[in-house]
Parts: C-alpha cells; sequence; structure tokens
C-alpha cells in the first residue's frame, strides 16, 4: 500500500495543545453557579390569590400530569370549583401548554428545575404560591 | 470453508448511535453479513398522536429526534398549517429559519463529537460538545429548553425573540467561524482521521438516487439535492446559500460536506439576523378542543441535519389527526445501506460508518 506522507497532517494536530493556556469553559461547580435564563421553563408556580380553579390547565395537559385538589392554603374566593392543580413531576414534559391556557395568568413556570428527593411520592408537586 | 461467528454491536454499545443493534456475522475480523434490528426504543408516537389534539400532539413531535428536534415541529406546524390554510408571518418564518439552521449547527457537532469518538480522537468530542452548549444557551434563551424547544408552533412560533438576543447570536457566529480553522487542523486535515475515514463506507451515486438516500450522504456522492433549495419551505427561496458536494461519496467526504454545511448555515443565520421584520410572530387559534381539522391530507418535508425528513398528514374534520406518518432519513439508511455497506468492512469500523450516516434510531421507530 503506497504510503504519502502528508506532514501538515500529522503536525497540525498538535496545534490543539495551544488550548492548555486559554481560559476553561467549564465552571467550577459548585463553587461557581450558572446565571439563572429569564424564560426558561422550570417548576410551576400558581398565584393562589389568581387562580380561578377552571381547570383548563388539567384539559390541555397532555401528559396527564395535572390533578386538580382540595388547597392546603387560602384561594381566591371567586375559585368556582374550590380546586388548585397539582404537577405530577413524573409525567410532566415542561411544555408549557398549562401555563399559555391559564386565563388569569396565575400558572407559569419558573427558572428553577433542580429537585432531588428519595420519596417518590414527592413529585408530586404543589406549585409554589407567589 | 471459514467459520464465521456471530456477535451483537448494540443496542448498549457506546458507539451506537442510538439504541439499535447490529448482527454481525464475522470471519475474523471482516464482516460478511450484517442485519440491523431496531425496536429497542419504540415509543408509538404516530399511534399517541391520534389521541391527542393538535395542539396537545404539538409536545410530542419533538422527541422524534432527540438530536434535532426541530424539523420535527417544523414539519408538523407546516402540515397544520397547510390542513388549516393558515399564513403565518414573515417575521415568525425568519424565526423559524433560526431555530432550524442553529439546531442543524448543533446536530452538525453532536456528529463531530460522534465521529471523533468513534475513531478514537478523544479530543474533537470534547470541543464539539462544549461548542454545541453555546448554542444551547442560545436556544434556552430564546425557546425556555435546551435540548426540546417545543417553539415551533402552528400558526408561528411560540414567542418572541428575547432584547438583546440578535447580538448575542452574531457573537456567536464570529466565535464559529473563529473556531472552524481550528477544527480543520485537529479533525479534517489530520493524516490519521483521513487514513480511518477515507475509502469507508462509499456510497455508489446510481444507489443513492434509487434507494432514495439524503442529506450528507446523497450530496457526498456529488448529487446536490436539498429540500431547501429544490422545494422551498419558509423563506429559503429568500436567502442566499450553496449546496455543498463531494464526489467520493466514502465517510470522510460525508465529513466535509457537513464540514461545508455549517459553513453555510452560519451564513444563513447572518441573513436571517440582517433581514428579521419586525411584527407578530402567533396568529390567533381557537381553543384547542375547537381547532378542529379538515377532511384533508397534506405532505411536508423539511431537510434535517441528516436528510429529508417527512410528515404525511390527514385530518378527518375533528381536533385529532387521523394519521400522521413520520418519514426520516435514517429508515433507509439504516436498513438498505448499513446492512450493504458494513460486508467486508472492519469491525472497528462499524463504529466509524454508524456515525457518518448520521444514524438516528429514534426516528425509525416513532
Amino acid at each position: 500500500m503506497a504510503w504519502n506522507l502528508d506532514i501538515k497532517g500529522v503536525l497540525h494536530p498538535f496545534s490543539a495543545l495551544k488550548q492548555g493556556f486559554k481560559r476553561p469553559h467549564t465552571l467550577n461547580y459548585p463553587l461557581e453557579k450558572r446565571q439563572d435564563v429569564p424564560g426558561y421553563r422550570g417548576f410551576h408556580v400558581n398565584s393562589l390569590i389568581g387562580c380561578v380553579g377552571c381547570g383548563n390547565c388539567q384539559d390541555i395537559c397532555m401528559n396527564e400530569a395535572i390533578d386538580m385538589i382540595e388547597p392546603l392554603a387560602e384561594i381566591n374566593p371567586k375559585n368556582a370549583s374550590g380546586l388548585v392543580p397539582r404537577i405530577d413531576y413524573g409525567r410532566c414534559c415542561w411544555c408549557g401548554l398549562c401555563a399559555d391556557v391559564c386565563g388569569p395568568g396565575s400558572l407559569r413556570l419558573a427558572g428553577d428545575a433542580i429537585y432531588v428527593g428519595p420519596d417518590a411520592d414527592s413529585f408530586l408537586y404543589m406549585p409554589r404560591d407567589e | 470453508m471459514s467459520e464465521t461467528i456471530k456477535i451483537f454491536h448494540g443496542p448498549q454499545h457506546p458507539g451506537v448511535t442510538g439504541n439499535m443493534s447490529l448482527e454481525l456475522d464475522l470471519d475474523g475480523e471482516t464482516i460478511v453479513k450484517a442485519k440491523t434490528h431496531v425496536g429497542y426504543l419504540h415509543r408509538g408516537f404516530e399511534k399517541l398522536i391520534e389521541r391527542r389534539t393538535v395542539i396537545q400532539a404539538f409536545t410530542i413531535v419533538c422527541r422524534i429526534c432527540v438530536p434535532e428536534p426541530d424539523p420535527n415541529e417544523e414539519n408538523f406546524a407546516r402540515g397544520v398549517e397547510e390542513l388549516l390554510g393558515l399564513e403565518i408571518s414573515e417575521r415568525a418564518q425568519f424565526i423559524r429559519v433560526m431555530i432550524l439552521e442553529l439546531a442543524r449547527l448543533q446536530s452538525h457537532l453532536l456528529w463531530l463529537a460522534g465521529q471523533g469518538a468513534s475513531i478514537g480522537h478523544e479530543v474533537v468530542p470534547q470541543w464539539a460538545v462544549g461548542e454545541r452548549d453555546y448554542i444551547l444557551d442560545l436556544f434556552e434563551e430564546i425557546t425556555g429548553g435546551r435540548v426540546y424547544h417545543m417553539y415551533i408552533y402552528p400558526g408561528g412560533v411560540k414567542r418572541d425573540l428575547p432584547d438583546g438576543l440578535l447580538e448575542r447570536l452574531l457573537v456567536l457566529l464570529d466565535r464559529l467561524e473563529a473556531r472552524l480553522p481550528e477544527y480543520d487542523r485537529i479533525f479534517f486535515d489530520n493524516a490519521g482521521v483521513k487514513k480511518r475515514l477515507q475509502k469507508v463506507g462509499v456510497v455508489d451515486p446510481e444507489e443513492a438516487i434509487r434507494n432514495g438516500y439524503s442529506g450528507p450522504v446523497i450530496r457526498a456522492c456529488g448529487i446536490d439535492r436539498d429540500v431547501r433549495r429544490d422545494a422551498p419551505y419558509l423563506v429559503y427561496d429568500q436567502l442566499a446559500f450553496d449546496v455543498p458536494t463531494e464526489s467520493d461519496g466514502d465517510a470522510y467526504a460525508r465529513a466535509l460536506v457537513r464540514r461545508a454545511e455549517m459553513v453555510q448555515s452560519i451564513r444563513l443565520l447572518r441573513q436571517v439576523a440582517d433581514r428579521l421584520p419586525a411584527g407578530e410572530v402567533q396568529c390567533k387559534l381557537p381553543r384547542h378542543r375547537q381547532l378542529k381539522l379538515p377532511r384533508a391530507e397534506t405532505y411536508v418535508q423539511t431537510e434535517s441535519a441528516r436528510g429529508a425528513f417527512g410528515y404525511f398528514m390527514a385530518g378527518d374534520g375533528t381536533p385529532y389527526l387521523r394519521r400522521l406518518q413520520v418519514r426520516g432519513p435514517s429508515i433507509v439508511h439504516a436498513f438498505t445501506l448499513l446492512e450493504d455497506l458494513l460486508v467486508g468492512a472492519q469491525l472497528s469500523d462499524v463504529a466509524l460508518i454508524m456515525t457518518s450516516l448520521g444514524i438516528c434510531p429514534p426516528e425509525i421507530e416513532r
């Protein structure tokens, strides 16, 4: 088999070495953290004083991740059903359709998205009241 | 007569581009017969979509292809718009082109990482995945998600671009453009890489036309087919870009085609940033259960990073699609082509050939 010596092709890859003198692109986690991105689709928040209990979020959720349940805190007196959404994060795909169809705009997605828990039932999440 | 042994390459092999398996008959290191097995990743998308309203189904389609979800969103949205006769604003069309080209760039960078890893070049995967993350940062800002964007929506796009996005896009494009020569030095001009990729997985142009191959696979055989130019959608007919081709048809030619496509994507993105018009990004749609599709059918196509991606969609007067059929490029590349290319190849070239074809199993088992 013929062997054509490609000197450029042998030497040029060593130019990668100069990257060793450049600043790294990674962050020194957990000492440094990424900035939150506005508009990121993270966990749900629901303003209980605004929620009218219409169930539009439950209706549009294609994963059936939303149940309308009895609230534990004080709610909007105009809440027609007396129920508020609870999200099952075992099913949620963070599409944001529930927030899109929320008439009073009480349900929305916040920027935080990290949760670790040993109890699978804790993934049935009551959106934070804001 | 020599004896052959049978091994399974995948579905959990690090060199396999997803969950699929290759049943290989080996004579020593040489493959004498290859058979593709899929079915490890079947999630039943087409059937799930028939049971959901159009708006609900839009969140599923992006999951049909993990490395490049946006052509699926575009196909689905355009199909629904064609069935309903919706006109979308020019701004939304430009934003969609921006998303699709960014998706192509990040998909090619992911391919570059895979191609490097498949031949034991461990520097380029680190670089390419790192570079891709900067594109995902932009996606995160625009759409709210890094990998699954759920952004291209029937009637336009989900939300407008954030303030200052175009400046950040141009900074990123400058950065990527400056990095490409460095990729050339360590990968595309690398003597070792050429030795591994040249004359491996050679595709015959006549066969490519006969079997309906597309994307970089067909363009690397010297046939310039590109849906963006041949059947323009969105505003691609208003934008200037070339369709890069190579003539050798081997894995290295496919690599060079993808390298040239990255340059063209950067060129397209600069034009989009330059010409982005003002206006609405979403037209008014009825509530999701009132959005009824007429009794009609359509076939839409998008040029994804791996080839022509087609959707057949049929409505029946209800809010549900009667049928949605996905035809991704990988189905012919993984069966008709790969099974042929592997015969006579070495075992160490299996991952290399698979990656160079850009096979994506989720789109085969949609």
